[in-house]
């Protein structure tokens, strides 16, 4: 590999990395969970830190998918994993409806303002059984 | 000098079909002298008619003019919004359960489907896979112990962002959701106070 070609890589790569992680920054921008979290824990002076921490994330997922990296480490590890990963796609989720403005139009045209916690809970707990049922019995049905 | 009246309209006030809007129905009044304010109160401005369907909207100079027709002698100050959003109630209609019911079946059967889909559409049992390759250095079809979690987590994050759980516990700023209840309410608000308001807008072709 000339140095040339080995440059043109790197220059490649980097300015791909560079367009997807402005990308990834915008998105979570838009989607206001970083905001949230720390209305919710009244934590705004820290938010600093939570952008390094969504930084951190991405990079190290982003060198271990790649890399492949593996840690041979006790299976139970996946537990807390996959809570924090539901927990943070669940917010995404409640976001992406926020923001298509879904609630706001549904309790005036259905009249149903009083008790929209409820049909909120439907779609909570929708989205737990849908992905249950996805995992345990869809999954086989796929293959 | 004593005959000063202050007036703010009500931002949105509701009636009763074919009821009449007074001044004081729209507006909050002060004047020194209490008698006046009260006679002024009960100054009818309006008949709802069965044609204004559910919005009608009182401008301030109605209310000015309703006011200066009483007493020319009157000097009204007008504070506040320039018009009240007259909402037409018609009697409460009763919710009826099934309906209800239908609806949150339909939420929760769309959202199950969603996020299937959402699954299949980011090929997340493939990184799920590849994920517990990477904590354990094992092969396996159905990493349950990562899923099971995970949809659990999926709802606890829906109802942590909504932030119905601590609803006032840890704070009291207002949820995403009622603050986009409230931006969808004003956008509509301003949109009836332009279009709704016969004073607020001036055609060519109107005389």
């Amino acid at each position: 590999m000339t140095t040339i070609e080995m440059l043109t890589v790197i220059f490649i790569g980097f300015a791909g990395g560079l367009a997807v992680g402005t990308g990834f920054v915008a998105f979570l921008v838009v989607l206001g969970i970083i905001p949230r979290l720390t209305q919710l824990t009244k934590t705004t002076e820290r938010i600093h830190a939570y952008e390094w921490s969504a930084v951190a994330g991405a990079v190290a997922g982003g060198w271990m998918s790649l890399r492949h990296t593996v840690f041979y480490i006790s299976k139970y590890w996946l537990i807390p994993l996959g809570l924090l990963h539901g927990v943070f796609i669940g917010m995404l989720a409640a976001a992406l409806t926020e923001v298509l403005n879904v609630w706001p139009i549904l309790a005036k045209r259905i009249g149903v303002a009083d008790k929209i916690v409820i049909l909120l809970m439907a779609i909570a707990f929708g989205k737990i059984v849908g992905s249950l049922f996805h995992w345990i019995y869809f999954a086989d049905y796929l293959r | 000098m004593e005959k000063t009246v202050f007036v703010k309209l009500r931002h949105r006030v509701q009636v009763k079909p074919e009821a009449v809007v007074t001044i004081g129905d729209v507006a909050q009044i002060i004047a020194n002298d209490l008698n006046i304010a009260e006679q002024l109160k009960a100054v009818p401005l309006y008949k709802i008619q069965p044609s204004d369907k559910n919005i009608v909207i009182i401008d301030v100079m109605k209310v000015v003019r309703a006011m200066t027709e009483r007493d020319d002698a009157l000097d009204v100050q007008v504070i506040g919004p320039a018009q009240t959003i007259v909402e037409v109630v018609e009697q409460k209609r009763r919710f009826s359960t099934a309906y209800f019911l239908l609806i949150w079946l339909l939420l929760f059967v769309g959202s199950a489907m969603a996020i299937m889909n959402f699954h299949e559409d980011v090929s997340m049992q493939e990184v799920h896979q590849h994920l517990y390759e990477m904590i354990t250095g094992k092969k396996i079809a159905k990493p349950l112990l990562l899923q099971i979690p995970y949809s659990l987590g999926l709802g606890i994050g829906m109802i942590l962002f909504f932030n119905h759980v601590f609803r006032k516990r840890i704070n009291e700023e207002p949820s995403p959701l009622e603050v986009e209840m409230f931006n969808y309410q004003q956008s509509l608000d301003q949109y009836v106070i332009l279009y709704e308001n016969k004073e607020s807008m001036r055609k060519i072709d109107d005389d």
